[in-house]
């Protein structure tokens, strides 16, 4: 998988789950203020991206850090680096 | 149906201004909140004894008993409004209750909680946010009835809670919006609630609730008389949706059939 193809696959995953515009979706959006996320969706943020990459995140305390989309897109390429699944 | 066609289904909007009260509204805002203050503070007083009372003639725990008393007196606040607001109970003839289910509201005006009093049976624990139970005229007895926090618990935590809940005989309540709903239409669902049900393998009952917006819209202080009605949809098994998606499939499925509900209550007001 590409880094493209991964920020691709996060955006749409999470534009589906959330209802959210795609052209308010820039790395640099914060979750909170600009695509008007709250406490409770970083629960289901985390089920939707374990769903679509296949690994567990839930234990990992880098997700209680994330702020922005950008900071998403980092995380998940890194976990996925980490692992071998990144071309 | 996509999701983009159950947003379409809504309620009319109740934002904007609203026309001049007239004369049984101003009544109706001079005495129904200072007749709810006395409500709730003769509630407090009683409560004491009345746990005492239902302790020994019951032998209920105490959460099964606050949770009747606050289903007493939601009851209590339904009558108290009754000269000002006509409340409708429907499709709830059909329904078995006799087992353990979880109730899904739509949400629209602070007082959707009071209007649980309409709901035929009371050992209902509610799952809400955190700012319920910053209220501290209620937080004691929202903490003693066992009501769950669903923002300030872990996940784990309140999917535990939850099947104890169910496990025990009573049911559950999921405002799966979140938050009321400022324009009358239909929000964008949580998935804690469909979660629970999935896991827990108990019915889900969607409850259609209409008219509580243009009672006391969010953002507004001044009351408006009208009429309210607590529809319950049919029962849908929860059994049907496993699987890794199932609760977002439920949950998809719960929308729609609140959304339909909603814009035939506004056809029915309209005609």
């Amino acid at each position: 998988m590409t880094e493209q193809q991964i920020v691709d696959l996060i955006d749409s995953s999470l534009a589906e789950e959330f209802e959210l515009d795609r052209a308010a979706m820039q790395p640099e959006a914060n979750i909170y203020e600009d695509l008007g996320l709250d406490s409770l969706d970083m629960v289901d943020m985390v089920i939707v991206l374990e769903g679509a990459f296949k690994f567990k995140i839930r234990e990992e305390d880098a997700i209680r850090e994330i702020r922005t989309l950008g900071d998403i897109h980092r995380f998940v390429t890194g976990k996925l680096q980490g692992a071998g699944a990144l071309d | 149906m996509p999701d983009s066609a159950v947003t379409s289904l809504s309620s009319p909007p109740v934002s904007g201004p609203f026309p001049r009260l007239g004369p049984w509204a101003l009544l109706m805002n001079a005495v129904a909140y200072p007749l709810l203050v006395l409500w709730t503070l003769l509630g407090m007083a009683l409560f004491s004894p009345g746990l005492l009372l239902w302790k020994l003639v019951t032998r209920w725990s105490t959460g099964r008993i606050m949770r009747h008393f606050i289903w007493i007196y939601g009851r209590g606040w339904l009558l108290l409004m009754a000269p000002f607001v006509r409340f409708r109970r429907k499709g709830f003839a059909g329904l078995d209750l006799s087992s353990p289910v979880i109730f899904v509201v739509n949400h629209q005006s602070f007082f959707d909680t009071y209007c649980m009093g309409l709901l035929p049976v009371f050992d209902v624990t509610f799952a809400v946010r955190s700012w319920p139970f910053r209220m501290v005229w209620y937080r004691w007895f929202m903490r003693l009835a066992g009501y769950l926090d669903v923002e300030s618990t872990s996940w784990e935590e309140i999917e535990s809670a939850g099947r104890a809940v169910l496990d025990g005989g009573g049911h559950l309540l999921f405002f799966p919006e979140g938050h009321r709903s400022r324009d009358g239409r239909l929000q964008r669902f949580y998935n804690g609630a469909f979660h629970v049900a999935v896991a827990s393998g108990r019915p889900v009952v969607p409850l259609c609730l209409d008219g509580t917006g243009k009672l006391l819209p969010p953002g507004r202080l001044s009351l408006r008389p009208g009429s309210v009605s607590l529809t319950a949809l049919a029962a849908i098994d929860s059994r049907s949706f496993a699987g890794e998606n199932g609760p977002r499939e439920l949950r998809n499925l719960v929308r729609t059939r609140l959304a339909e509900a909603l814009a035939e209550q506004v056809r029915e007001g309209r005609g």
